[in-house]
């Protein structure tokens, strides 16, 4: 088999092995299937173009991930007609105590109060839709952290080289992104009637 | 640690401090001893964050399983008709 073969082989193969996780983590990021499977194809066209780049064949996966995310930033999310998020960045980066106390001293009372004793049952009653919801809820800075990191099982630093930011940075996104997502399920818990009615009482109490 | 005036009332700075390593310590990157040693003290003596805990561990289980998605069949054949043409 000449180079060229092996290089197309290896892509190939690579490309296989990954593309449940590539279609994933676009679908959570463009919310949609159609524009996850464009936007999967356009990351892999990309990434043939870009194969002379990849020092370390065993890194594959962060590459092609960043490849992604990039394709997302430069095409996608600027034919999204969503209205523009808050820019949480600014806070990502700031003090990490005083940023997590900042972001709580915003939530309802009620929410704090779940937050500071929290019901495992909720969670355990949840639905994997309503957890994909709540993952789609959140802001895309938060949202591509905690897919990448808890859905996709990479580590903060491949996470920090896949969004092009600090390993810091990505520990930052993380708390407020789990703590946002806390919220979101909280919040439907709320209107399914999970929490339960003595949980309630004694918040208020 | 954080100034109590700055801290939601039902939310002890303690905690908040603690919270700060929690999700680093239930998804295994936090790797500085001391802060490993501070966070596991306190879960020794928290019940509040001890449960937090727990339920992060279970949310992260959850997570892994229901965010997944499998590629549709007719993306798999798109991207093996376009690595052919490449």
């Amino acid at each position: 088999m000449s180079e060229a073969q092996e290089k197309k082989a290896f892509f190939s193969r690579n490309i296989r092995k990954n593309m449940d996780s590539l279609y994933s983590v676009a679908h959570r990021l463009t919310r949609n299937s159609a524009d996850a499977q464009d936007l999967v194809a356009e990351t892999a066209t990309r990434a043939w173009t870009a194969i002379d780049n990849l020092e370390d064949e065993k890194r594959f996966r962060p590459w092609i991930f960043r490849i992604l995310h990039n394709c997302y930033i430069s095409d996608y999310r600027k034919k999204s007609v969503r209205p523009v998020e808050f820019a949480y960045d600014e806070l990502a980066t700031s003090d990490s105590d005083s940023e997590i106390a900042s972001l709580l001293v915003k939530q309802p009372d009620e929410f704090l109060n779940w937050w500071a004793n929290p019901e495992r049952e909720v969670v355990n009653n949840l639905l994997g839709e309503d957890l994909i919801r709540a993952i789609e809820s959140l802001p895309e800075s938060f949202r591509s952290a905690v897919v990448l990191i808890n859905v996709e099982g990479l580590s903060y630093d491949e996470t920090a080289e896949v969004l092009g930011v600090s390993p810091g940075t990505v520990r930052s996104r993380m708390n407020r992104g789990r703590t946002l997502l806390q919220k979101a399920l909280w919040q439907h818990a709320q209107e399914a009637g999970l929490i339960s009615e003595n949980y309630l009482m004694e918040s208020h109490s | 640690m954080t100034d109590k005036s700055d801290t939601p009332e039902s939310v002890d700075s303690d905690c908040l401090e603690a919270f700060d390593h929690l999700y680093a310590y239930v998804n295994g990157e936090l790797t500085d001893k001391k802060s490993v040693a501070m966070i596991e003290h306190h879960l020794d003596h928290c019940r509040s964050c001890f449960s937090r805990a727990q339920i992060e561990r279970e949310l992260n289980e959850r997570l892994k399983n229901s965010g997944k998605n499998t590629a549709p069949v007719a993306l798999e054949n798109r991207l093996k008709k376009l690595i052919e043409d490449f």
